[in-house]
């Protein structure tokens, strides 16, 4: 658990990491470090699109999994890796 | 007996009773049913009962309480007789009758039952004497249910005897009937009940002649007979005068509509989609046993798409048949697309668990290489020689006014761009701040793979050492952290067994790791040891000895240089133990060979007889030669094959030897350094170096030779770090790079693949640098190094 946390947190202090959010299956935030409206839009919005992208590569192939999903946007880049319980969201500005 | 006839409906008439047993409805409602006697059974008595169903009271009815036959005469206003006309005529001869009038407001038992009876509309109501009426009794009057009410009617009847000269009037018919109950009721417990049993007449209840006759029975003839006539009638009759044809009309009952209500009959409408992916899960889950799927999902087939999800044991094979067929995904409600994945799992889990499930860990950890990866993905692109990307988002920078080109790949003139070193990044946390790097070593299966060892050199502020294997793809954190108790002088990675690390401590302990497991303990300890170092260990290395001495020395070992002046090579055997490869004796300069046993110099009193031993090196080819360098400086070849005494020795350094190296290339050619402020360029056959190199008046702490060019090598001493290049130049380094003030820069390693060197500092940052336009040229440039050899050599000449 600890080491968790420590990974975490580090995660949180590299260079341009935003934020981090740990959501659940239903798209309730467990863990976040962003403020609570953009951790419900963030979650809400981000939990459809994997939806659709696991469906997307499954329907290709069932035995294939979705395993990471990355979006690069010009101001940022979010990071999801998708889980059967949960998901896990950065949100980094490489730029910084 | 006179019938009196007496119209039904007529509300006012009056009834009078006559002779005969026969009974008068009155009133309109009233309805007369006359029982059909069959006297035929035993008893020769009949009774006949007769109901009369009135909704007011009215009935009278009556006869002669002596005579069995009692007649009514219904009157109508005008006096005249309307008895109605009984529809059957018994038999006077057999007939007694008893007559039990109704009423229906008259509640008592027995009237009831013959009320309920009539309704019933059995013509054949009879009552009978005994066993008959019984039987009739029992099958009209089930559906009403009132046992005792039959019982008791039947008990009356049973006693024919007794009532059968009753013709009972109205009264006489209540009274008869409560004594009859009350009869009943005292002697009931004790009465024997006779039943008789016979066998009644066969009811025909239906009918339904064959319209076939057998052509062998008797009626045949007849039949046939008949049938003759019959057509020959048929023929006669077109256009005979006899027959005339008439329409007729029937009837058709008037329609009665009738209304029925119900409850509302709910309906919902359900649908789903069913993926590729959904089915195959189905398919999966079904086949493990879980058939919770239907209760959790309202999955209705659609009429269009033929999966079905029910019962996914049953429809499987149909459903995958049918896989191939277009599925179409629509945008449905997500709710619908994420039930799949919410029903194989138990229960929603627990945040808490998440959080400390090892997937999470696994997420996390690749989350965090991931984004040390945007971070610096510049930085190792030119790492590994990939061209960068350009950020097309980012600001444009200034380009700088001096040339210098992007690729990296060798290029045949170096020209203006002069070479350089570029810093990369540098492997540094805060664990290791203010450690002393005192040596690296990269995986031998994973290049990618480094472990730093942290400890002083000096003998003064020893702190707990440290072993970071630093990963490349993350800069920032090391993969594992092993801390030992003291500094760590000496590491270096298992080539058989890729995850073995060896570690030398200051206290002379050597440790073996196992850097796949996450175990922050080593694997063997050499503590325990008898013949374990006394003095810190200043290199250790893996050795595969190709040719073994005896059997048992096949395979890698483990060599150690300690400056207690042994050269161990350990191996398991119970634990772990040496044995002594050789022990550094010390030499005095002006000899070459040592004699045993001879004392040293008396004027000098020496700590010890060995010479610390601070280096050594096995030969690239031949793993039975190794030379050995000591805090003397002298250079000492030696072979396995003898650990008494040295092959040769090479003397030229004043002070002690930090490194030696053979040549990757050229198999006479090895360089050493020392800290009297020189790297000497030996050839292993002579005995004075060829070359030497000096720069600073620094010691210098570590030389190595390029992996990928045979001239290039190079050292770091305090202040800073140069790469020499022989090709270019024997005086001067090529490219030199100073270290940042207040640190010393105190080890070297030459990245295998790519053109970077990593440079470890006293500060615990190990920074990697890449060189920049620096090429020695084509090839490994061994004919060049000869060259250079050759031409020195002959200049000393």
């Amino acid at each position: 658990m600890a080491e968790v946390e420590e990974t975490l947190k580090r995660i949180q202090s590299q260079k341009g990491v935003q934020g981090i959010t740990i959501v659940n299956a239903e798209g309730i935030p467990i863990k976040t470090t962003l403020d609570n409206s953009s951790t419900v839009q963030y979650a809400g919005l981000i939990h459809q699109l994997v939806m659709k992208a696991r469906s997307t590569v499954r329907d290709i192939d069932p035995q294939n999994d979705l395993t990471f999903l990355r979006i690069r946007s010009k101001k940022s880049g979010i990071m999801i890796a998708p889980d059967k319980d949960y998901f896990l969201i950065v949100i980094q500005n490489p730029s910084d | 007996m006179s019938i009196p006839t007496a119209k039904l409906k007529k509300p006012t008439l009056k009834v009078t009773p006559s002779s005969r047993a026969m009974n008068i409805s009155t009133s309109g409602i009233l309805r007369l049913n006359r029982s059909a006697t069959y006297a035929r059974s035993i008893n020769a008595s009949v009774s006949r009962k007769s109901f009369c169903l009135a909704a007011d009271s009215k009935i009278l009815e009556k006869s002669s309480v002596q005579t069995p036959k009692h007649t009514i005469q219904v009157l109508d206003e005008n006096g005249k007789d309307v008895t109605p006309r009984p529809v059957y005529q018994p038999d006077p001869a057999a007939v007694q009758s008893k007559h039990s009038k109704i009423f229906a407001s008259d509640t008592s038992g027995g009237t009831m039952s013959d009320f309920y009876s009539t309704t019933y509309q059995t013509t054949t109501n009879a009552s009978f004497a005994g066993a008959f009426t019984r039987s009739l009794f029992g099958s009209g009057s089930v559906s009403i249910g009132s046992q005792s009410i039959m019982e008791s009617m039947s008990e009356e009847i049973e006693d024919p005897s007794s009532k059968r000269d009753n013709s009972i009037s109205l009264s006489d018919v209540q009274v008869k009937r409560e004594e009859v109950k009350e009869l009943i009721q005292e002697e009931m417990l004790d009465d024997m009940v006779d039943l008789y049993l016979v066998e009644s007449d066969t009811l025909c209840l239906l009918d339904m002649p064959a319209i076939s006759v057998s052509v062998d029975s008797m009626e045949a003839e007849s039949v046939k007979e008949r049938n003759s006539r019959y057509t020959e009638l048929c023929k006669n009759r077109t256009g005979n005068d006899k027959y005339m044809g008439r329409s007729m009309q029937t009837f058709n009952g008037a329609s009665k509509t009738k209304e029925v209500q119900s409850e509302a009959i709910t309906m919902a409408d359900a649908a789903t989609i069913a993926n590729n992916w959904d089915m195959y899960d189905s398919f999966c889950s079904a086949g493990q046993g879980e058939v919770d799927l239907s209760t959790d999902t309202d999955k209705a087939s659609i009429a269009e798409m033929i999966h079905q999800n029910h019962g996914p044991t049953r429809t499987m094979e149909r459903t995958m048949s049918v896989i191939s067929s277009s599925t179409i995904v629509s945008s449905s409600s997500s709710r619908m697309e994420m039930e799949p994945f919410v029903v194989p799992s138990e229960s929603k889990p627990d945040p808490e668990l998440i959080l400390q499930s090892e997937e999470f860990q696994q997420h996390l950890f690749v989350m965090e290489r991931i984004i040390l990866e945007n971070i610096y993905q510049p930085k190792l692109a030119a790492y590994r020689q990939l061209p960068t990307l350009e950020d097309p988002d980012s600001m444009p920078k200034a380009v700088p006014m001096v040339v210098s080109r992007r690729e990296e790949s060798s290029l045949d003139e170096e020209g203006p761009p002069t070479p350089a070193l570029e810093r990369l990044w540098s492997f540094s946390c805060e664990l290791t701040t203010g450690r002393n790097v005192s040596s690296m070593a990269w995986n031998k299966r994973n290049p990618d793979l480094l472990a730093v060892g942290y400890g002083q050199f000096a003998f003064k502020d020893q702190k707990p050492g440290l072993v970071c294997c630093w990963s490349l793809k993350n800069p920032s954190w090391p993969e594992r952290i092993f801390t030992c108790q003291s500094g760590v002088t000496a590491l270096d990675f298992s080539a058989s067994s890729a995850s073995m690390l060896a570690v030398g401590m200051h206290d002379g302990t050597i440790a073996t790791y196992n850097v796949q497991s996450r175990e922050k303990t080593p694997v063997i300890d050499s503590s325990d040891c008898v013949h374990k170092h006394t003095s810190p260990v200043w290199q250790v290395r893996w050795i595969n000895h190709e040719r073994a001495l005896s059997g048992e020395d096949k395979g890698e070992a483990l060599i150690s240089v300690s400056a207690d002046g042994r050269i161990s090579k350990w191996f398991l055997r119970k634990g772990l133990d040496c044995i002594d490869l050789m022990k550094l004796k010390r030499t005095r300069n002006d000899r070459f060979k040592r004699q045993v046993g001879e004392k040293e110099r008396k004027s000098e009193a020496l700590i010890s007889r060995q010479a610390p031993g601070l280096c050594f090196d096995f030969h690239p080819t031949d793993s039975n030669i190794y030379l050995a360098g000591t805090e003397e400086g002298h250079i000492h070849k030696c072979s396995c094959s003898y650990n008494e005494q040295f092959l040769e020795t090479y003397q030229a350094h004043k002070g002690p030897l930090y490194r030696i190296t053979w040549s990757p290339f050229c198999s006479d050619v090895f360089l050493s350094c020392s800290s009297d402020w020189t790297i000497q360029l030996w050839r292993q056959d002579l005995f004075t170096p060829v070359l030497g190199f000096m720069s600073t008046q620094r010691a210098v702490y570590d030389v190595m030779w390029s992996p990928k060019w045979a001239t290039v090598f190079g050292a770091v001493n305090e202040g800073r770090m140069e790469i020499w290049d022989l090709g270019a130049s024997i005086l001067d380094p090529t490219i030199v790079n100073p270290a940042s003030p207040g640190v010393k820069l105190t080890s070297l390693l030459f990245a295998t693949e790519t053109d970077c060197v990593l440079v470890g500092d006293s500060d615990g940052q190990v920074s990697v640098y890449q060189l920049k336009n620096f090429t020695a040229g084509e090839g490994t440039q061994v004919g060049t190094l000869e060259d250079i050899i050759g031409s020195t050599l002959a200049s000393q000449l």
